[in-house]
């Protein structure tokens, strides 16, 4: 795969050296010429200095051929430039870009370009490490409302129904692990010892689950 | 007319000032903190916000603006800022000021430019009109 990435920091870096060690062909455009330094010794891939938001620039890179574009410049609005003009003008079928400011959120959206908000992303880890510790969260929706969870069920709650997890608007159980086999189980089901259960759970409400998880119903 | 100056440039002082007192509604969204009120002082309204939100343009009067023109250092911003412009407010002229010569070609419909201002282009223009 030939991925073009924007900007030669400490993300960019780190990606066009994980690309090139997985075999991907990588073109890195960075506007310091200095920065070409920071890439490992064995990197095979390219270098290109220069803007990233201008077409010549893009075309040296190779835009035309590429699989993929990543922007991960430390601005947010030649990020959002490159990546449209990579997607629309380059019809570059994969774009993913950097959000810094979360202020400029709906901008992306506006333009349909996929983000990894550093930001967002940073705060919703620290919440989920400080918050919610024994419940490890697979999947986190929207700005982290939402969240799917797997937990283990504890000897004591066995025989207890997998309604009695279910609070509307809360918390849902949506799957049942036993044995090695998956099912999507009946609300009168009773548990046992070693079940795991997965939740769809509202982040206000996750305090709520521990509780249940800890034996505690009231 | 109700016109919108996005720039914390001299250049785009300059245009809201001269329009200001040609007797156009003139509102001034400086991206530079700590000049509004010396902008206030001569008569313009201005205020100090990022213009790629949305809330910003429209606490300018975007919706109710003739016309808008972005006059940020920075190519980008001027593009994105365009765009909202255009898509989102629906600004009847939008104009856009290039600061590198090489962002040229982006600045046209696609990204809500009605039109250009690009000064390295029009004096190499002037000096050799068929390039």
């Amino acid at each position: 795969m030939h991925v073009v990435i924007t900007g030669c920091g400490r993300t960019g870096r780190a990606l066009a050296t994980r690309l090139d060690a997985e075999g991907d062909e990588v073109t890195v455009i960075e506007l310091d010429e200095t920065a070409q330094r920071g890439l490992p010794a064995g990197f095979r891939g390219r270098f290109v200095p220069g803007n990233g938001i201008h077409p010549r620039v893009l075309e040296a890179a190779g835009i035309a051929q590429a699989e993929a574009f990543v922007a991960l410049t430390p601005n947010d609005s030649a990020n959002i430039v490159s990546a449209r003009v990579a997607r629309d003008t380059y019809r570059v079928p994969h774009v993913l870009a950097r959000l810094h400011d979360p202020a400029h959120a709906a901008v992306y959206t506006e333009l349909g370009i996929a983000t990894v908000g550093s930001v967002q992303t940073t705060v919703n880890r620290l919440i989920q490490l400080l918050h919610h510790r024994t419940l490890e969260p697979h999947q986190i929706f929207g700005n982290g409302e939402t969240l799917l969870v797997r937990s283990r069920i504890p000897d004591y709650l066995a025989g207890r129904r997998v309604a009695e997890f279910n609070v509307p608007g809360e918390i849902g159980v949506v799957e049942l692990s036993r044995a090695g086999h998956s099912s999507i189980p009946e609300p009168s089901a009773p548990l046992q010892d070693g079940d795991v259960l997965s939740f769809i759970v509202a982040a206000v409400s996750l305090g709520r689950l521990r509780s249940f998880l800890g034996g505690k119903w009231s | 007319m109700r016109i919108i100056v996005i720039g914390g440039t001299g250049l785009a002082e300059q245009v809201a000032d001269a329009l200001h007192r040609a007797g156009d509604e003139v509102t001034v969204i400086d991206t530079e903190p700590g000049r509004e009120s010396a902008l206030a002082k001569v008569g313009l309204r201005a205020i100090y916000g990022d213009a790629l939100v949305s809330s910003t343009l429209e606490a300018a009067g975007a919706l109710k603006a003739d016309v808008l023109v972005a006059c940020t250092r920075s190519d980008e911003d001027n593009l994105l800022i365009s765009l909202l412009a255009k898509k989102r407010f629906n600004v009847p002229r939008v104009i856009a000021r290039v600061n590198d010569p090489a962002s040229d070609e982006l600045f046209n419909q696609s990204w809500g430019v009605d039109a250009l201002v690009s000064p390295a282009t029009s004096l190499v223009s002037m000096i050799r009109p068929e390039s």
